[in-house]
């Protein structure tokens, strides 16, 4: 008896047109599908684990298994003579509705992806973005958390983020900082510029190089004005920039150089002689 | 005052002074350094007080891994290779070791530590900053407050090469002690603006020992990969 595999596949299984063949076609598509769903999450999960948090890099990697799932079933559906023309016509009216109801998520996921491999910003970083300062305590999917520096939470969609100036303080690793030293006219401003810069030199994150500069930047109403460029450590400049100015106002002062007190000179046109005898004056029409 | 210790012990060397001793009947460790002090309650029966020489970079903050060392400027012909001594600052661990774990108690150091930018404002890094004259031979050094560190300077490239500085990843350090403390080092120069540094784990003179490192007590896993120098030299 002859052995015939066609025949066999394109038997009736009572199911309206269903043969076997339309079963295996399916089953085999669809477990191509959910193999390929799973090597593609796996890669994602892999490449997403240092750039995502762990929730995140998950969730996105079940969205993309799910999606391949569901195109490898629309694929395989035809096998079960399902027609598909009415889901399409549904589909497409709800992807209409769905698609203006999530206008703002898809742009704030997109604009979180685009952050995420851009990555102007990173998890700590003392940034500034849409009017906020803070440091930033997390970059997810949809939202970008930052701590502001009174200890607020302020949570920014990323469509925001993506669209508005970042400064990142400390994306170099170094950074300047300036100081308007002013003492008085009779102080010596050579001393006081080798003192400064020596305070300066023995800070250990004022940093060598680039090398600080003092200079005698002008002359102001009642002071000379020395002006500091330091350059410390993006990440510790704040603690540097607070150290220094008192130091180098206590070696100053140490020095003999003091930081004047607005004062103003008045001379009378005829001397004090005026003054008194306008007082006089004053006491005769009493 | 480097070795190892139980139970209570008093060490005192210059500005420097470490002890274990009981204060109101709890075992606590103290320290004494140019005038800075640090205390800690040691629970323990079997610890056991670990103080070496570690890699600089810790003091006053942990801020970065890397060591600048510059020293006066050289001249280096195609393909030749130059040993030369310089000096660095040491600073001093503390380690509490028991049979199954070992942790940093404290790291302190003689001196003041100054810091700097290695290559341009957008790009560079920030590393340990220390300039030292060059030796021919093994320098005499302050024990507690600096080391001698052997570089094997070799220029790879096809043209002459100016040399003044060098800079490390101090987590590859290596330190060895004995009479003094040291470490081995190469720079291999490649181009004008590349070099490649690395640590060689080997004691300057037979029968130093080797310094507990801090990486070691802190868990951090090291991969010896040395350090490439983008930014000139």
């Amino acid at each position: 008896m002859a052995f015939n595999v066609t025949e066999i596949l394109e038997i009736p299984l009572g199911i309206g047109e269903i043969t076997l063949e339309n079963i295996l076609y399916f089953t085999v598509v669809l477990t191509v599908g959910v193999i390929i769903a799973k090597i593609v999450a796996i890669n994602v999960r892999r490449i997403l684990a240092e750039r995502l948090p762990k929730n995140e890099s998950e969730l996105f990697a079940k969205l993309i298994y799910y999606i391949i799932i569901i195109w490898a079933f629309v694929i395989a559906l035809p096998q079960l003579k399902f027609d598909l023309s009415g889901l399409l016509v549904a589909g497409g009216v709800a992807g209409l509705v769905i698609g203006f109801a999530s206008q703002s998520v898809v742009s704030n996921l997109i604009s979180g992806l685009f952050l995420m491999f851009e990555r102007p910003i990173k998890l700590g970083d003392n940034i500034n973005v849409a009017d906020v300062t803070g440091s930033v305590e997390d970059v997810r999917i949809l939202s970008t958390v930052i701590k502001t520096y009174d200890g607020i939470y302020i949570r920014i969609p990323n469509e925001k983020v993506f669209t508005s100036n970042i400064t990142n303080y400390v994306h170099n690793a170094a950074r300047r900082f300036t100081y308007e030293i002013r003492i008085r006219y009779e102080d010596d401003a050579d001393a006081a510029i080798r003192i400064a810069r020596e305070v300066i030199e023995k800070h250990p994150f004022a940093l060598k190089n680039p090398a600080p500069s003092v200079f005698v930047d002008n002359f102001g109403e009642h002071s000379v004005n020395l002006t500091a460029y330091i350059w410390a450590p993006a990440r510790n400049w704040w603690d540097v920039r607070t150290d220094l100015l008192w130091k180098i106002k206590q070696a100053l002062e140490e020095n003999g150089i003091e930081i004047p007190i607005p004062q103003r000179t008045v001379r009378f046109v005829d001397g004090l002689e005026g003054k008194n005898r306008g007082v006089e004056t004053n006491r005769g029409e009493e | 005052m480097f070795g190892r210790y139980r139970d209570t012990f008093h060490q005192e060397s210059g500005d420097i002074m470490v002890e274990t001793g009981s204060v109101d009947g709890l075992l606590t460790y103290r320290r004494r350094c140019e005038g800075r002090t640090f205390e800690r309650i040691l629970v323990s029966k079997t610890g056991e007080i670990v103080i070496n020489p570690v890699e600089p970079g810790s003091l006053p903050k942990d801020i970065t891994d890397l060591l600048m060392m510059e020293f006066p400027p050289m001249m280096i012909e195609p393909g030749a290779t130059q040993t030369v001594y310089l000096k660095f600052p040491v600073e001093i661990g503390v380690f509490i070791e028991s049979a199954r774990d070992i942790e940093v108690l404290d790291i302190f150091g003689l001196g003041n530590q100054k810091y700097t930018l290695y290559g341009p404002p957008a790009d560079g890094v920030i590393a340990l900053y220390c300039r030292s004259a060059i030796y021919p031979d093994i320098p005499p050094v302050e024990f507690y407050r600096e080391g001698v560190m052997e570089l094997s300077i070799q220029n790879l490239s096809l043209e002459w090469m100016e040399v003044s500085c060098a800079v490390f990843n101090s987590v590859d350090m290596m330190i060895y002690y004995g009479d003094f403390v040291a470490t081995s080092a190469t720079m291999r120069v490649l181009s004008r603006t590349l070099a490649e540094t690395d640590f060689v784990d080997a004691p300057l003179r037979p029968g130093m020992e080797k310094a507990v490192e801090l990486n070691k007590a802190r868990k951090i896993p090291v991969l010896n990969r040395g350090h490439l120098m983008e930014w000139g030299h």
